[in-house]
């Protein structure tokens, strides 16, 4: 789970973005904090001060500590919540008006503590003036008002933190979720793509955002590419049909010279022996032009149902007595009633090319074996020898076109054996697979199964 | 045989009519599909060699026309067009054969005698004999001389087909497409292999050879005497 959350930019995006978010909100109660924090203790000086001017004034005016007294008396009578505290003190320490429990304080703002008689040992905020070298004023405020409104502020934004974190968790979740949906849509197109199938497109949405705007420009590429395979296609296809017409036409006037001079004249080994080369070279234009026929997937159309059992029997049949004509042995096991969706003769074809490779590439007394099974909605079609076999690094470029890996001898064939199988293969939903059979090459045509679907039968139950 | 050639390639007619010609067959020739109905109809071929595109109608649909006039007149298909779809195309329309173009003179002279000679189709037939060789078509079995010959089923096929068609030539080719169904060529020598294993059971022990190799052409089985 963690892995995958790791592993996933979408999930990695949507969090950071989450926690970016969640440690802002947490700035901006700490900047509201101590704004508010800071604002109250103002406010709260310029309370006692304004106070503290007051009664100064009031002591200058009328003069004396009665007038003071009573006016002390009467502000700490007084219920409001809002009340301040006072306390005169003597020069030797001693209080003498108001009833604040606290020492004598040095001048000026500051905080002080003092005794609450309710709930003992309090802070507050005090300002202390000199009435007269006699008399020292402090008024001061108690701090739980600024304490309760940060307490406020405190609380306010921790719920507040607890919400954004939570919907920035929420909003991660679907964020990736929604991402890697995205992002997998394509990711799934294009695997479809390299899979074979180059006819597919991604999804488009109808939203018409980013991704879908991704998607359109790959739809493109997609498109454009697939025409320069068509492209490139139709040019092989084209020289290919355009150049068997001049060699028809050779052929018949080399066959027209080999009846007009007869068998006995001696430019008649030469004369054949041209006949050969051409219908070499036509018939490495047949395989490039039938390649290119089965790419086209003009042969679906004719695709029908398959006995690849009996197919792949009666090949093993036809093909046993060239085997051993060669110097090779042919065993084969067939599970019966193996049938795929498909064209007979193209696996007729792709079936004796793997038969014909395990027979020209190996060795005399050699042994080809030929297997059918169906197995996990395949059918497997191998054919294993226990010739030299291909070297792995090799395996891949044995499937290309054009390709003979024994380059130094001079085997028939025009490389294009394999290539046939792998577009055969491709173009039933299936592919060949080449794997080291130790020792021996096993290659397999691997074609997804069409069962025969069971016909709905009146069958005698148990309860007759 | 008389024979009806519809081509408009004037180096190809000409090459086709020199070879069936030598070959003792007189030939009749027309370069649109629409001759080449009215002649069809008109006039009694033993064989139609219809080229597939020529101009106004082409060969497929001159065929489909002659067909339709109730001319049941054996049809090959000689053409460039080579893909499956195609052959299936020519064979849906009426052809009997088809063979592709470019071929080998003896290929279109062995197809066009084994379109020829086709017999009207009577399933009465249940037995062939060549001599002294006897195939039981009801039983598949084979016997010469009356002794039994133990075949396996590709060979009774492969002799089967040698047998209706004795005393033609039948090309690889030919062996290839009526016997294994393969319209492409194996490129190994698949057929020798099974005429050589079948000339082992037919003809080892017997003064006459039955199955011949005719040279740079095919097989035939002896039918003279």
């Amino acid at each position: 789970m963690m892995g995958k959350w790791r592993s996933s930019a979408a999930y990695r995006i949507a969090f950071a973005y989450a926690a970016a978010f969640a440690a802002g909100t947490a700035l901006l109660g700490i900047i509201v904090y101590w704004s508010m924090h800071v604002a109250f203790t103002h406010q709260l000086d310029a309370m006692i001060t304004d106070e503290a001017q007051t009664l100064v004034s009031e002591y200058k005016s009328d003069g004396g500590d009665g007038e003071l007294a009573d006016a002390i008396a009467q502000r700490e009578g007084s219920r409001t919540p809002e009340r301040l505290l006072y306390a005169v003190f003597a020069p030797d320490g001693r209080r003498v008006m108001g009833s604040l429990r606290t020492d004598r304080p040095a001048l000026g703002i500051h905080d002080l503590s003092f005794i609450d008689p309710v709930e003992g040992i309090d802070s507050a905020r005090g300002q202390a003036i000199d009435l007269s070298p006699q008399r020292r004023l402090l008024v001061a405020a108690d701090r739980e008002w600024i304490e309760r409104s940060d307490q406020t502020v405190i609380t306010v934004f921790a719920f507040g933190f607890l919400g954004v974190c939570a919907l920035g968790v929420a909003g991660a979740l679907a964020l990736g979720a929604y991402l890697r949906r995205r992002l997998r849509a394509l990711s799934d197109g294009a695997g479809a793509i390299m899979g074979g199938d180059i006819r597919r497109r991604m999804p488009v949405g109808p939203l018409h955002d980013e991704f879908d705007q991704l998607a359109v420009a790959l739809n493109r590429m997609l498109e454009r590419i697939e025409g320069l395979l068509d492209n490139l296609r139709q040019v092989t296809a084209g020289v290919a049909h355009e150049l068997r017409t001049p060699l028809s036409r050779l052929r018949n006037h080399l066959e027209r010279g080999a009846s007009d001079i007869g068998p006995t004249d001696p430019a008649a080994p030469i004369i054949e022996d041209s006949l050969r080369r051409v219908d070499d070279i036509l018939a490495l234009f047949a395989a490039i032009l039938r390649i290119a026929e089965i790419e086209s997937g003009e042969t679906r159309r004719l695709f029908e149902r398959v006995d690849l059992s009996l197919l792949a029997t009666e090949l093993a049949e036809t093909y046993a007595p060239v085997a051993r004509d060669g110097g090779r042995n042919l065993l084969w096991s067939v599970e019966p009633g193996v049938t795929v969706l498909g064209d007979r003769e193209l696996l007729a074809q792709a079936c004796i090319n793997l038969l014909e490779n395990a027979q020209s590439h190996t060795p005399s007394g050699t042994l080809i074996r030929l297997t059918l099974i169906a197995s996990g909605g395949y059918a497997c079609l191998q054919v294993t020898d226990n010739g030299p076999g291909i070297a792995k690094a090799d395996r891949g470029r044995a499937i290309q076109r054009f390709i003979r890996l024994d380059q130094g001898r001079t085997t028939n064939g025009h490389g294009l054996g394999l290539s046939l199988v792998s577009v055969v293969a491709g173009q039933h939903g299936g592919q060949l697979l080449l794997r080291d059979s130790g020792p021996g090459l096993a290659a397999t045509i691997q074609l997804p199964l069409f069962p025969i679907v069971p016909q709905i039968s009146p069958e005698p139950s148990n309860g007759d | 045989m008389k024979i009806l050639l519809l081509e408009d390639d004037d180096e190809m007619r000409a090459h086709v009519e020199r070879l069936l010609r030598a070959a003792g067959h007189v030939v009749d020739h027309c370069a649109t599909g629409r001759d080449a109905i009215f002649l069809a109809t008109s006039s009694d071929y033993a064989v139609l060699i219809l080229d597939r595109i020529v101009p106004d109608l082409d060969g497929l649909g001159a065929l489909k026309a002659i067909r339709a006039a109730g001319v049941q007149t054996p049809a090959l298909f000689l053409t460039a067009l080579h893909s499956i779809g195609d052959r299936v195309e020519g064979l849906e329309a009426g052809g009997d054969d088809y063979l592709v173009k470019p071929f080998a003179g003896s290929e279109l002279l062995a197809r066009v005698a084994a379109l020829g000679r086709r017999p009207p189709i009577t399933e009465t037939i249940t037995r062939i004999k060549v001599g002294d060789l006897e195939i039981d078509l009801l039983k598949r079995t084979a016997a010469r001389g009356g002794k039994i010959i133990d075949l396996q089923q590709q060979e009774y096929k492969l002799l089967e087909y040698l047998m209706r068609h004795a005393g033609e030539i039948v090309t690889r080719t030919m062996l290839l497409e009526n016997v294994w169904s393969f319209h492409f060529d194996p490129g190994t020598n698949l057929i020798e292999s099974h005429i050589s294993r079948l000339r082992a059971k037919i003809d080892r022990g017997f003064e006459r050879e039955l199955i011949q190799t005719v040279r740079g052409a095919g097989y035939r089985v002896r039918d003279d005497g």
